[in-house]
């Protein structure tokens, strides 16, 4: 007997998006992870602007992670032209991106995914009962935004990273301010993985996982970087920057406007859990206690480690974050007006390290610096046809008969994977 | 006194300003104190899809018929109908294919897949529903929508500035970007609220919460011009989050 398992709209997550499972009996046919999102091409419309406009536009194709668009963009931007930033350029982009990992990071934790763990329809629900948890995930989100609004103007949007650099310095007084609630943040997330330690374990099921993730050098972090690492049980193989299309040999699949990637023909899986896996050496003490307390061990091929590994990187860029705020504040920052690039015809690439893995920005450009073409291949794009798998893995450990219990697993994969749909639309020609 | 029941709902958009919702850290347990939020789908699994609601907050932009679906479904069921953000009211970045040939940006973008997707010219809103009222801003900002859900709860419609990002600037004592530096900034076209964010921090304004009553973009494209912008710069550059005014598909 055939029976299908539904998933309408999937809700806490970024965007428009559902899932299908076709069973016969207790053997799979098919799952699908829909995407319902309009098609707003934005890679198309920036065709024809100039090299000033694009970060502010692309960075419209997804609000959560607007700020890892608009460094990626810009990052492209001046592979094309050539340009080199100062180290203090660096330094402001590694903590706006860390911004954006800490916000993304609690609100996913505490607002999406603990209410699945804990069977609540949402954390305003989980609100009633256990306030204190939903209040130290809103502070933890709080500080996140903090950081992107001194860094980049804006926590969502952000209007000062621009190419060459930032249009304005963040003044000490805020950055004092950033410092206070860093402490805050410190003890918090302390807390919060204490919460995330205590979730009753669910079992979704597991399967052999390629991971794919950007190597950034001597320290664990989100911004620096032009060589993707791919660790299958064959072994690690790297990939430069410019070279991104070997591993998202992409293909449009019917049931969706997302595109499947692949890498030597088998799905991959990029984020928090891929670059704990690869690149966790780099991370310190503290964490490796965290990942103790968390009971993570990797190579897994359990999607729902994801969660504890975004719980890792959480607490580590918090402390990590708190450093960096000391050490500008001992240096101080010199005013430093944005660099302007000698405009030429070329192409460029960047690859950054978003909340949710691998992003690619590829652009073309015209001799009078206007865009010709460009390639945006994003990472929930990426991880369409691995997380179409785990779920192939998680109606395996299921009951088929216990409908309510296969579909909140499915959910709680699809989850897991932090799947940002909007983001996910836009991708590249064939 | 029962509490009004309000939904949130998303078209086509980057949840930008569904997530500044949820960005009022500090304000989110009190709101739902407030407020009876019936439907909220980025944030809870619990919806209640048939009920009547006081207040219904939409974001995106609609690109398909399902979105077309979306907004009346909403609207049918809804006593005030609010465009949350530039792409609800405004049409946003993706009307900017209004300057392209959209079937060749399918094709560009989805390859022959293109012509089987449930898809159309971006439109806001207002040209497919009845919308109440506004609230610009690409995001929306937080203490706009906290102020007009504070209106709403005392039964008044809020009120939007009047005038563009401009007097914010003078008010700011902000250098003028436009003026002084030749730099292509949209301040004089562009509805304020939102302090002049981008030129008090020395960047252009890029227009993002769109046009001010009374912007006048010919005097205004005039003017760029004179400074050395070419005119399709200038119209680009105008037309990034709202299509000009009589720019049809
Ligand atoms: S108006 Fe801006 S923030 Fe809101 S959905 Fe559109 S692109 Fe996103
Ligand atoms: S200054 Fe212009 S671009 Fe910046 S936030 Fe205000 S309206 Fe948007």
């Amino acid at each position: 007997m055939s029976t299908r398992i539904v998933v309408d709209h999937l809700a806490r997550v970024e965007g428009h998006g559902g899932i299908t499972v076709e069973l016969d009996g207790r053997q799979v046919q098919a799952v699908r992870f829909d995407v319902f999102e309009g098609a707003r091409l934005i890679e198309g419309l920036i065709g024809g602007r100039h090299w000033t406009e694009v970060a502010q536009i692309v960075s419209r194709i997804c609000s959560i992670c607007s700020s890892s668009h608009a460094l990626t963009s810009i990052k492209a931007t001046e592979a094309a032209f050539g340009l080199m930033v100062s180290p203090q350029t660096l330094r402001l982009r590694d903590l706006l991106n860390r911004g954006e990992n800490i916000e993304s990071h609690a609100l996913h934790l505490f607002l999406l995914a603990a209410p699945d763990y804990l069977e609540y329809p949402s954390a305003i629900h989980l609100a009633a009962d256990n306030p204190d948890a939903v209040k130290l995930g809103l502070r933890l989100k709080r500080l996140g935004n903090s950081i992107q609004e001194v860094i980049g103007g804006r926590c969502i949007h952000p209007v000062n990273c621009v190419v060459g650099g930032f249009a304005s310095m963040p003044t000490t007084d805020r950055l004092l301010q950033l410092r206070q609630d860093l402490l805050q943040g410190v003890a918090d997330a302390q807390a919060a993985v204490a919460i995330v330690a205590g979730l009753p374990p669910v079992s979704c099921g597991r399967v052999d996982t390629i991971f794919a993730a950007l190597d950034p050098g001597a320290t664990y972090g989100y911004y620096d970087g032009d060589q993707i690492v791919v660790r299958s049980a064959r072994g690690d193989t790297r990939v430069a920057a410019a070279d991104y299309r070997s591993l998202t040999a992409e293909s449009t699949v019917a049931h969706s406007h997302a595109k499947h990637s692949s890498w030597q023909g088998s799905p991959f899986m990029t984020g928090a859990l891929a670059r704990v896996t690869i690149h966790g050496h780099l991370l310190d003490e503290g964490s490796a206690r965290v990942r103790a307390r968390l009971g993570l061990g990797v190579p897994t091929g359990d999607p729902l480690q994801n969660n504890l590994a975004q719980a890792v990187e959480l607490e580590y860029d918090i402390r990590y974050t708190l450093a960096l705020v000391e050490q500008l504040l001992q240096d101080g920052l010199r005013p430093e007006p944005p660099l302007r690039p000698q405009v030429r015809a070329g192409h460029g690439t960047g690859v950054t390290e978003p909340p949710r893995g691998l992003l690619v920005h590829s652009y073309t450009y015209d001799a009078q610096g206007f865009i010709r073409e460009a390639d945006i291949i994003t990472p929930t794009a990426m991880n369409a046809a691995m997380l179409e798998r785990h779920m192939r893995g998680a109606v395996a450990v299921s009951d088929p008969e216990n409908e309510p219990e296969l579909k909140r697993r499915l959910e709680m994969v699809a989850r897991a994977y932090d799947p940002c749909i909007s983001c996910s639309v836009h991708l590249v020609r064939l | 006194m029962t509490k009004p029941k309000v939904g949130f709902f998303g078209v086509t958009g980057c949840a930008g300003d569904l997530l500044n919702v949820l960005n009022c850290e500090d304000q989110l347990l009190d709101l739902v104190d407030l407020v009876d939020i019936r439907e909220f789908l980025m944030a809870s699994s619990e919806g209640d899809h048939e009920v009547m609601l006081d207040v219904a907050f939409i974001e995106g932009c609609v690109v398909s018929q399902r979105d077309e679906d979306v907004v009346k479904a909403v609207r049918q069921r809804t006593r005030l109908l609010v465009a949350l953000g530039t792409c609800a009211m405004w049409g946003g970045v993706p009307t900017l294919d209004r300057l392209h040939d959209r079937g060749a940006l399918l094709q560009q973008v989805y390859g022959d897949f293109g012509r089987t997707i449930d898809t159309r010219p971006a439109q806001a809103l207002d040209e497919i529903v009845k919308v109440d009222f506004g609230l610009p801003g690409c995001p929306i900002e937080k203490h706009e929508f906290l102020a007009a859900v504070a209106n709403l709860l005392n039964g008044n419609l809020p009120q939007l500035p009047h005038y563009p990002v401009c007097a914010e600037c003078r008010f700011a004592e902000n250098r003028c970007l436009l003026g002084q530096d030749g730099a292509l900034c949209l301040g004089p076209l562009t509805i304020a609220g939102c302090d002049a964010r981008c030129p008090s921090l020395g960047v252009a304004c890029n227009g993002c919460r769109g046009p001010a009553p009374d912007a006048n973009f010919e005097s205004a494209a005039t003017l760029y011009q004179s400074m050395g912008y070419t005119r399709a710069q200038v119209e680009r550059a105008m037309a990034t989050f709202a299509p000009l005014p009589g720019a049809v598909h």
